[in-house]
């Protein structure tokens, strides 16, 4: 008869179970999205006050929100290595739908960013890996959903698992590591006439001989709003940022994305393309164009993560021997 | 016997793990996601935290085995537990409190900044307080006076604007040299003049010194670096660098012999990732000789992030008896240096 200590830090719930055989020895939870860290090592003390020897330390993988989801898996690995025993990941969805008994249903938690992780389970089993995705569109799947509230993944559940089931090793994260977190001061508004002198001296500190002149910026913000959009960025009314994207016969052409040196990998780039994605998609644009200069070791991984790929190369685009990738991305 | 004590350190982007007993450095085994973040340009928080869960294990396993002892025979756990990046704190003070818990062992959260300074004690016998502290790294420019680490440290003057090691890795990028900025301009520096470009010297004018008497300011000293690049269509990368470094070091030199002349103290600690500059160990070294004040710089290994220095304050805690963290302590971002020991 095994004793397990279970924990799972997946949602906004900090959750911590000591079984032996069939018996719940010690369950708790506490309900807090931002306090993992601290109430996690508190609940495992409470547990550990009952003084019974512990053969296997069981964790939920997720998938759930990382840094809650890594406090999780960071303790129970150290914590097993303290206690000279070893540690077996489950995926944290597995635990909720356990406690679940439908024939065809969906589990889904809550993934932040207006999105869900989900799994689907049929006759007992999950049948995908774990995804992410609008409400919306898991809904479209048409079976029975439970989510995060009406149940939560369950740390005894999650012990019984551990003993059955082969070890995820590593955490479900399901994303990509995009979440740069904008700083909450930034406002994103249209561009306008009275942003020229401070968008004009930007291009000249950032792209120098290259940059746009104001005649330049007048001429092609003039097309807006039927045929161009352009965003501006700021911070307590100082520009920091801005945007152009110019639309006509099907395809989309993005003619800048400028973000202001001190205030970059903050996140503010990647929102002003997203926010000029959604422009060209209501201008049922088929497809997105832009060049990006070879080297510009920053921008590429921003177009590449959001599914540009490169079509061609145009040499000399920005001068002598500076060669422009172009991208494309469908709609 | 004094006791063994294992550290670790997740602020930035260094998984790092330490052993010290007492004084005596056994281990000190950093993992780095640097080369993740380079073409970044800067540490994107979400890749560290990755990697440093990733790291973890191995890192303690290997720091055991380079100090050549079991887990069990730890006496005490240390941690970062700010400031830094909140999400990548938070990994390493879980793993402390997980290992602290598993092994039923008392957890000390230490100040990260506090912890580049405790450095300087391991390996080390001579009583080196009270002392002019200068802290430079990637995220801090300060003068400290430290009359006791553990509990009574006063800043003196801190910068107002940029740390010296962002102004690094500022022009590095812009020069497009890479990142870090620290070693990459260092290196470079060694090839050209600290007297080809006179770059200013934030915040050393008689009228600024009224209010800003200990204090930098580096935002300056960049716009300066990037208008005479643009200015300067043939410049030399080095000569650049040279220059830059120069004006940097000089001033947190300059300020820092003057806050021990002020003060009367006669020690000057410099610490953190600047630290391992060449050019202010060089200067720092000439200066403090000139003006009769004991210098002392740890090797360069243990001046960037690294366990060994949270463990030695970890183990400074202890020889001080001050009491354990209590279990589930907050990790805090923004912590100040005040708060020493949680």
């Amino acid at each position: 008869m095994s004793t397990v200590l279970a924990i799972d830090t997946s949602t906004s719930r900090t959750s911590v179970a000591l079984i032996a055989g069939d018996k719940v020895l010690f369950n708790e939870f506490h309900e807090d999205p931002l306090a993992h860290g601290e109430v996690l090592p508190v609940l495992v003390a409470k547990a550990m006050k009952l003084n019974v020897g512990i053969d296997l330390v069981a964790v939920g993988m997720g998938p759930g929100p990382f840094t809650g989801l890594r406090v999780g898996i960071a303790f129970a690995q150290s914590f097993a290595l303290g206690m000279n025993v070893k540690w077996h990941g489950v995926c944290s969805l597995d635990a909720m739908a356990a406690l679940i008994s439908e024939k065809d249903f969906i589990v889904s938690t809550d993934a932040r960013r207006k999105e869900r992780f989900w799994a689907r389970y049929q006759d007992g089993k999950r049948v995908n890996e774990p995804q992410v995705g609008k409400a919306s569109e898991i809904e479209k799947i048409g079976v029975k959903i439970f989510n995060e509230g009406d149940y939560f993944p369950d740390p005894v559940e999650l012990a019984k698992i551990a003993l059955t089931e082969l070890s995820v090793d590593q955490p479900i994260y399901v994303r990509k590591p995009d979440a740069y977190p904008l700083p909450a001061n930034v406002k994103f508004r249209e561009f306008t006439q009275l942003d020229l002198v401070s968008a004009v001296a930007m291009e000249k500190e950032i792209y120098g001989k290259a940059g746009w002149s104001a005649a330049q910026f007048k001429e092609e913000f003039a097309k807006a709003p039927k045929n161009a959009h352009y965003i501006a960025a700021e911070i307590d009314g100082k520009l920091i940022g801005y945007a152009g994207i110019f639309y006509v016969a099907d395809v989309a052409d993005i003619h800048t994305i400028t973000v202001a040196l001190e205030h970059r990998r903050k996140g503010i780039g990647r929102e002003l393309l997203k926010r000029l994605i959604d422009w060209a998609r209501t201008r049922k644009a088929q497809a997105i164009m832009l060049e990006v200069r070879v080297g510009n070791e920053e921008a590429l991984p921003l177009y590449t993560q959001n599914g540009f790929t490169e079509i061609s190369r145009r040499a000399n685009y920005y001068g002598p021997g500076l060669t422009a990738i172009i991208m494309r991305k469908e709609l | 016997m004094q006791p063994l004590v294992l550290g670790i350190e997740t602020s930035c982007d260094e998984t790092a793990v330490g052993i010290v007993q007492g004084r005596k450095l056994l281990a000190n085994v950093i993992s780095s996601s640097v080369e993740q973040h380079a073409r970044f340009g800067g540490v994107v928080p979400e890749v560290a935290s990755r990697a440093h869960l990733e790291a973890m294990q191995q890192v303690i396993a290997q720091a055991l085995k380079d100090a050549n002892v079991k887990i069990s025979d730890i006496d005490a756990l240390a941690v970062t537990a700010g400031p830094g990046l909140i999400g990548a704190l938070l990994v390493g003070v879980s793993s402390a409190s997980g290992l602290a818990l598993g092994l039923n062992k008392p957890l000390y959260g230490v100040n990260h900044l506090s912890a580049h300074i405790a450095v300087d004690a391991l390996d080390n016998d001579e009583k080196i307080q009270p002392s002019i502290a200068l802290l430079v790294s990637g995220g801090h420019s300060s003068i400290l006076q430290v009359n006791n680490l553990a509990s009574d440290v006063i800043v003196k003057g801190a910068t107002i604007d940029d740390a010296a090691g962002e102004a690094f890795d500022k022009i590095a990028r812009i020069m497009g040299l890479g990142f870090p900025g620290g070693p990459v301009v260092d290196r470079e520096a060694k090839l050209g003049s600290k007297d080809a470009i006179a770059f200013p010297r934030g915040l050393t004018h008689s009228n600024d010194l009224a209010a800003h008497q200990y204090d930098f300011s580096f935002s300056g000293l960049k716009t300066a670096v990037a208008r005479y690049l643009q200015q300067t269509p043939n410049y030399k990368k080095a000569d650049v660098a040279a220059s830059f470094q120069e004006a940097v070091v000089d001033v947190l030199l300059q300020k820092s012999i003057a806050a021990c002349k002020e003060s009367g103290i006669d020690n000057l600690v410099i610490a953190g990732g600047v630290a391992a500059n060449s050019r202010l160990r060089e200067l720092a070294q000439e200066r403090c000789g000139a003006a009769k004040i004991r210098l002392r710089i740890p090797p360069a290994g243990l001046c960037t992030d690294n366990g060994a220095m949270v463990a030695a304050l970890g183990s400074l805690a202890i020889s001080e008896g001050i009491e354990p963290s209590q279990t589930g302590i907050s990790a805090d971002s923004a912590a100040g240096i005040s708060q020493v020991i949680w």
